[in-house]
């Protein structure tokens, strides 16, 4: 499959409003375990009446402990969980409303989800890890291996989409990764610590890549991180503290990494 | 159904993390196509025991018999028979006077049912006569010369009888046997038994003990003259040239005799052991098909550990919004995947083995199983039949293994790994 990166025209955007995600009151509270420490209280409470709003091209970086529910968080906004109470918007679509189906196509369509670990199908080579998502929802195979190809190209793997997972490094695996979540030309990209599992050059090397895409292509990206390098490097950073978010100026994140 | 086929085919060819599940995998394939071969093998023999027997029983006796429905016997038979002769599908049709009677040698004797014939005819329609092993049926054919009644009633007229019969009795060919017929005639000393004395000119052996035991085969005008009823017949036996329609043939020919007459078929005369096969062949089936139950159980098993090692893929598959609904297909499809190749390499194998098992015969001891070889009679009906029950049963094995995958949470699924 030749296709030459920038070559082909992307598959167009369903959500184009100027706020992209909306997150308004959201709470989120897990039973406890019987018995577990701390489970005389009933329930966890994740966050308390927590609010976001993702405007269309932001690449929003959130910060936070280990445990204060920024994974957690991602997978509301893609539909991955239901919120206890609030609501989650994308453009006009409600997602605490979604049935099982109505979730998966809006996963399927609207975003683009990047996990810390690449959990590419060890089965299948990198272009058809790339294409699967085509694949799942009915596109002819010619067409989702186009596609698949451009976007391998964009990551800088137009010759490895051969290749099976096995067969790549970690900093491939995630560009491939990172390849199939933007091949439906999502909304909105969400990245759970993409960058969390590699060392420091292919980290650097994939955070860039996903900045460059993310410019080149005008995406609307959130991207959960452990780096506060990083998160200085995005348009916005929000801190998830007590089951809130609040917002830090990059410049400040960026000084508090640097000392 | 591309999409759940393309990963359904992968996951199977794909080299397994757990060597356990790849090896159950193959000994699912293995197990199908070793109850699909099975039945076929089963079927085909029983069906070829049916056919020879089918065979056999249709050559010993006719398609059609028509009577009196008041067992009066039939008055002026001939142009009635060159009539019906004429019908469609009667290819041949035979006079007989068939009546019960006993047969004695000395102290031993035994029930029959002797039926008089004219030979020519009998042949056209019966091929008793064509199995008689010792001794000759010529001695049945009309006399070449008139003879007087009173020669004839001094003469000892001929009798073909049955192997099993003969035995009971103690009967050789050249011996004499007395035949009692219950019509007796009246005497001064009440209703006395009619009986006459029969040489025995020869011994058939049909294979079938219901005839080699009970029929005895003597000239029509001999019977005639035993039941004392001059010209008159009891039973129009025909052959038609499609026997699986005897029913409505036979009906058409009771129609076209006129009122008062009734017809039966080789079917209804043979019922029961039609019944008796056909329930063998059933049980054989119900206990063949749980070989194909065992193999589904492993298909159960394959897949349902093919599901837990795969759970984190089915996540990531459902994280990029493949639906429930299509993960449960994969699952489904990979279990008929299984199922499909071994049930195709066991009609294969079933049919090949029929093949060669019609082509060169399986010697059997024809004295213990009254034939000499394996009759295989494959037929294509059975294998779209055992085919769709192989498919069946793996489908419903896939249920519960499909199900689990579908209900897997992606992000809890995700969260520990």
């Amino acid at each position: 499959m030749d296709v030459v990166a920038g070559s082909l025209e992307p598959l167009p955007r369903r959500v184009e409003a100027s706020v992209v995600m909306r997150a308004v009151g959201l709470t989120k509270s897990y039973a406890a375990v019987a018995g577990a420490k701390g489970s005389g209280h009933g329930a966890v409470e994740l966050f308390r009446g927590l609010d976001l709003a993702v405007h269309a091209g932001e690449m929003i970086a959130i910060v936070g402990e280990s445990g204060a529910g920024k994974s957690s968080l991602l997978h509301l906004l893609a539909a991955l969980d239901k919120p206890t109470a609030g609501e989650v918007w994308c453009g006009e679509k409600k997602l605490n409303e979604f049935t099982a189906d109505q979730a998966a196509e809006f996963r399927n369509r609207d975003v683009g989800y990047v996990w810390q670990f690449h959990y590419l199908l060890p089965e299948f080579t990198a272009l058809e890890n790339v294409a699967m998502p085509l694949l799942a929802r009915g596109t002819g195979r010619a067409e989702a291996m186009e596609q698949a190809a451009f976007w391998l190209g964009e990551v800088g793997l137009a010759e490895r989409g051969g290749h099976r997972s096995g067969e790549l490094s970690g900093g491939e695996q995630q560009r491939v990764s990172l390849a199939r979540a933007l091949v439906t030309n999502p909304a909105i990209l969400l990245a759970d610590e993409p960058t969390g599992d590699l060392d420091g050059k292919t980290a650097e090397a994939v955070f860039g890549l996903i900045q460059r895409l993310h410019d080149a292509h005008g995406l609307t990206s959130v991207l959960v991180t452990h780096s506060l390098e990083f998160a200085g490097r995005c348009g916005r950073v929000l801190r998830l503290r007590d089951g809130r978010l609040t917002e830090e100026a990059p410049k400040s994140i960026d000084h508090e990494f640097h000392g | 159904m591309r999409f759940e086929f393309f990963i359904a085919a992968r996951y199977l060819r794909a080299k397994r993390r757990q060597a356990v599940v790849g090896v159950i995998t193959v000994i699912s394939v293995v197990g199908v196509a070793a109850g699909v071969a099975s039945l076929i093998i089963a079927l085909a023999i029983t069906n070829g025991m049916r056919r020879d027997l089918q065979e056999r029983l249709i050559g010993s006796t006719s398609h059609v018999n028509l009577m009196r429905v008041a067992a009066d016997g039939i008055k002026d038979w001939r142009p009635l028979v060159a009539r019906l002769r004429g019908l469609p599908h009667v290819t041949a049709a035979a006079p007989g006077l068939w009546e019960e009677v006993l047969i004695s040698r000395g102290p031993r004797g035994g029930g029959g049912l002797i039926k008089g014939i004219v030979p020519a005819e009998e042949r056209t329609v019966s091929d008793l006569l064509q199995s008689i092993k010792q001794g000759s049926a010529d001695a049945l054919e009309p006399d070449a010369v008139e003879r007087t009644e009173a020669d004839l009633a001094q003469a000892v007229p001929p009798i073909v009888i049955g192997q099993d019969m003969a035995e009971s009795v103690g009967a050789k060919v050249g011996d004499t046997v007395q035949v009692i017929s219950p019509q007796g005639e009246l005497s001064p000393l009440g209703m006395m038994p009619r009986f006459r004395k029969f040489q025995v000119v020869g011994i058939f052996k049909s294979g079938f003990y219901q005839y080699d035991s009970s029929y005895a085969l003597i000239r029509l005008a001999d019977a005639q003259r035993l039941f004392s009823e001059p010209d008159l017949i009891s039973v129009v036996s025909f052959k038609v040239d499609d026997l699986y329609h005897a029913d409505r043939i036979g009906r058409e020919i009771a129609e076209a005799a006129g009122e008062g007459f009734e017809t039966t078929n080789w079917m209804q005369q043979n019922s029961e052991l039609f019944r008796a096969l056909k329930l063998e062949q059933i049980v054989t089936f119900i206990v063949l098909a749980l070989i194909v139950c065992v193999a589904a159980l492993n298909i159960l098993i394959a897949l349902t550990m093919m599901v837990m090692e795969k759970t984190k893929d089915i996540a990531v598959l459902m994280s990029f919004g493949v639906k429930a609904e299509q993960v449960r297909r994969i699952f489904v499809m990979q279990g008929l995947l299984i199922s499909v190749i071994g049930t195709a390499l066991g009609l294969v194998l079933g049919y090949a083995l029929s093949w060669v098992g019609g082509h060169y015969p399986f010697p059997l001891n024809a004295e213990v199983y009254s034939i000499d070889h394996l009759p295989f009679a494959p037929r294509v009906w059975d294998g779209v039949i055992v085919a769709a029950v192989s498919l069946g049963v793996s489908l419903i094995a896939t249920l519960y293994p499909s199900g689990s995958a579908a209900k897997v949470l992606p992000a809890e699924a995700l969260r520990y790994e």
